[in-house]
């Protein structure tokens, strides 16, 4: 008996209970096993830690299971409301550029007129037309920084969601 | 009931494609009814690697809250099973790197080890006090093994995994996990008395 003939029956031994082997396989390892102690002796210790590792019961208790389903749920709330927020920002963002971008000319015009028909110097137009359209960006970064944090918390949106999920439920 | 529920939605689709859609949409149904399906082996999946009921509670939670944050990675090719232990195993590997950066081997919290709980009931005190002696016995003996076996065993013995999804679990070459395996039954023979088991 050769070294291959061990290291072919170990081979089968490890598949044998879950993968399967083929019948050929399993008369020659049985062949094997009778004439082999050693590898006999391997078969009973791999039934015996078989036996071992399924001997060692861990039940997940119903508290455990509960609260894990509060998390997961809440973590799947925040998760969506994350995408909607950040979803809605993308949209706006884009609305913003592409209107910024069509009407950038109509204000500019505008902007000329106003000056023309107040008498205001033509220097004016470009920095005021700049200033008219950072305004509202502005304002904003004023406010956050002066406002505190909790002002934009609880935001439209969020509650815009729960009231949602209050109504799907 | 919420397992019906779940059954019952599965027409078409395979199991796997179904949980994979559920776990795109983060649908709160479908994580309910794969927490219910898989509780039990996933916690003790984690308390074998961990050898602490506490700790093996927090990593199960923490388990499925990532399954949900990447449930969407999730394709539904291979078994849920698989991939499911695959991210219990990577959140014990985060785990252990936290509380100690060194090998697997160190994984097992050896502080405040809160024994596994009991067997089933409906033994006699006798029964019920044997048992428990030949669990603490077993469990000893599973205790000295170095966890790189002892993970290897349970997957292989406790959850019935094919050899190649283990090793794609774990991460290792098929021929590391068949050597694991046989080493890890030999390292187990002497300690629970030899072919006597």
């Amino acid at each position: 008996m050769n070294g291959n003939q061990h290291d072919r029956a170990i081979d089968l031994l490890l598949r044998r209970d879950v993968e399967g082997i083929a019948d050929a396989d399993a008369r020659w390892l049985e062949m094997h096993l009778q004439e082999c102690e050693e590898c006999a002796s391997f078969d009973r210790a791999m039934s015996g830690a078989a036996h071992a590792v399924r001997a060692v019961t861990v039940m997940a208790s119903a508290a455990l299971v509960e609260s894990t389903r509060v998390r997961v749920h809440v973590r799947a709330q925040q998760l969506r409301e994350q995408q909607a927020r950040t979803m809605l920002i993308a949209v706006s963002f884009c609305l913003g550029v592409v209107t910024s971008t069509l009407t950038a000319w109509v204000w500019w015009e505008f902007g000329g007129w106003v000056a023309d028909r107040l008498g205001l110097p033509s220097g004016i137009v470009e920095p005021g037309v700049l200033l008219f359209w950072l305004l509202p960006a502005i304002v904003i970064a004023v406010l956050m920084v002066t406002c505190p944090p909790t002002l934009f918390e609880g935001s439209l949106i969020e509650r815009y969601m729960k009231d949602r999920l209050r109504g799907m439920q | 009931m919420v397992a019906a529920a779940f059954s019952s939605l599965i027409t078409m689709e395979t199991e796997e494609a179904q949980i994979a859609t559920g776990l795109r949409r983060r649908d709160p149904d479908v994580l309910d009814a794969l927490l219910e399906q898989y509780q039990h082996r996933l916690l003790r999946y984690l308390a074998h690697m961990t050898g602490n009921r506490a700790t093996a509670e927090d990593l199960f939670q923490e388990t499925w809250i990532r399954v949900l944050e990447k449930g969407h990675q999730y394709d539904g090719k291979s078994r849920f099973a698989t991939w499911l232990m695959t991210i219990a195993h990577n959140v014990a590997i985060d785990h252990l790197r936290k509380r100690n950066p060194a090998s697997l081997d160190e994984m097992r919290d050896t502080e405040d080890a809160a024994p596994f709980e009991p067997l089933a009931t409906g033994l006699s005190p006798f029964e019920h006090a044997a048992a428990a002696e030949e669990k603490a016995r077993i469990q000893a003996a599973l205790d000295e093994l170095p966890a790189i076996f002892r993970e290897v065993l349970v997957l292989r013995f406790q959850e019935q995994m094919k050899l190649e999804e283990i090793a794609e679990l774990v991460g290792i070459p098929l021929a590391t996990v068949k050597t694991r395996l046989y080493r890890g039954v030999r390292a187990l023979r002497p300690t629970l008395g030899g072919d006597a088991l």
